[in-house]
């Protein structure tokens, strides 16, 4: 098979309509799961060009039985990615420790201004609906 | 001749990238004894710091026939950053040379490197892990928030009391506002 006859067929799905057959662990843009964000920072802080902007504010949370103490939880209040600054290197994700970033094969979102690549954490989210359940597990 | 001949040792596989190691004083002589093993064409130069142990100038050529590349890697230390030029074995290195000699501070015997991508009086080497990168002193660093906090708690009072606040990687300290 030649590079070029790939290239024909490519085309030829294309203009069929069909969608692009992506090869597996492609990388579209990143899905924020904002349950399992503990807004730790560390996405933020390993970000080689700085495009994760994360706001967020303490909550005490009453103890929950007479001898407890009241706890502080840290609550997202903004969680933001520049997809015109990001590289698509995925270091955010690979950093996360609790798994609350992922890669999306969805890879079709140019706009026709740069601050209209800024997701913030509702389009973050929407972009989950296309995230490949995780390979199985080794036996 | 092989590849090992020409090189003097084996070539180690890695990643499956065939990489040799040369001596700086043999770069020349070597590149075009491997360019006459069928590696005619001119891939990339580039260069690598490696802080202490110097710089590492990198050559990826490719064999057209065999449809195999082969990467030639030479060092020079950081106080004689000299590498001799391969512009009279492939005419087309002096493009990546004059690019390495810039933004890595490598003079390139027998090249004159002239002037190609920074601004004119630009002072420094970027791409040398000293270089002080100044818009990241410039800029607000997302990561210098902690857990629980926002913007507005950053800008209360950035000089007044309070924790250590994290900095960015690759600011030294006595850079920016004082923290």
């Amino acid at each position: 098979m030649t590079g070029g006859s790939a290239y024909q067929r490519g085309l030829a799905a294309l203009r069929a309509g069909a969608p692009a057959a992506l090869p597996p662990r492609s990388r579209g843009i990143i899905a924020l799961l904002e349950e399992n964000c503990t807004v730790c920072m560390l996405c933020a802080r390993e970000c080689p060009d700085w495009c994760i902007e994360i706001d967020s504010h303490k909550q005490t949370v009453p103890a929950r039985t007479e001898r407890g103490r009241p706890r502080v939880l840290h609550v997202l209040d903004r969680f933001a990615i520049d997809f015109g600054l990001c590289m698509w290197c995925g270091i955010c994700i690979e950093v996360c420790p609790f798994d609350a970033l992922f890669w999306s094969p969805s890879f079709e979102h140019a706009t026709t201004a740069a601050t209209d690549l800024v997701h913030e954490r509702a389009e973050l989210r929407s972009w989950l609906a296309e995230v490949p359940a995780p390979p199985a597990l080794d036996r | 001749m092989t590849l090992a001949e020409v090189l003097g040792h084996e070539p180690r596989t890695s990643y499956g990238v065939v990489v040799g190691g040369v001596d700086r004083d043999n770069w020349a002589a070597a590149v075009t004894d491997v360019r006459e093993l069928g590696y005619a064409f001119f891939d990339v130069l580039t260069a690598v710091d490696l802080e202490a142990e110097g710089f590492e100038v990198v050559l990826r050529l490719w064999d057209p026939a065999a449809r195999q590349g082969v990467v030639l890697r030479t060092r020079c230390p950081r106080e004689d950053a000299r590498v001799p030029t391969l512009t009279a074995v492939f005419a087309g290195a002096g493009w990546h040379e004059r690019a390495a000699a810039e933004l890595f501070g490598i003079t390139f015997d027998g090249h004159a490197t002239t002037h190609l991508l920074l601004a004119e009086g630009f002072d420094g080497h970027p791409l040398r892990k000293d270089f002080v990168l100044a818009a990241r002193v410039a800029k607000r660093w997302p990561g210098a928030k902690e857990p629980g906090e926002s913007d507005s708690d950053l800008t209360a009072d950035p000089t007044g009391p309070g924790r250590r606040r994290a900095v960015p990687p690759g600011v030294p300290t006595g850079w920016g506002p004082p923290r």
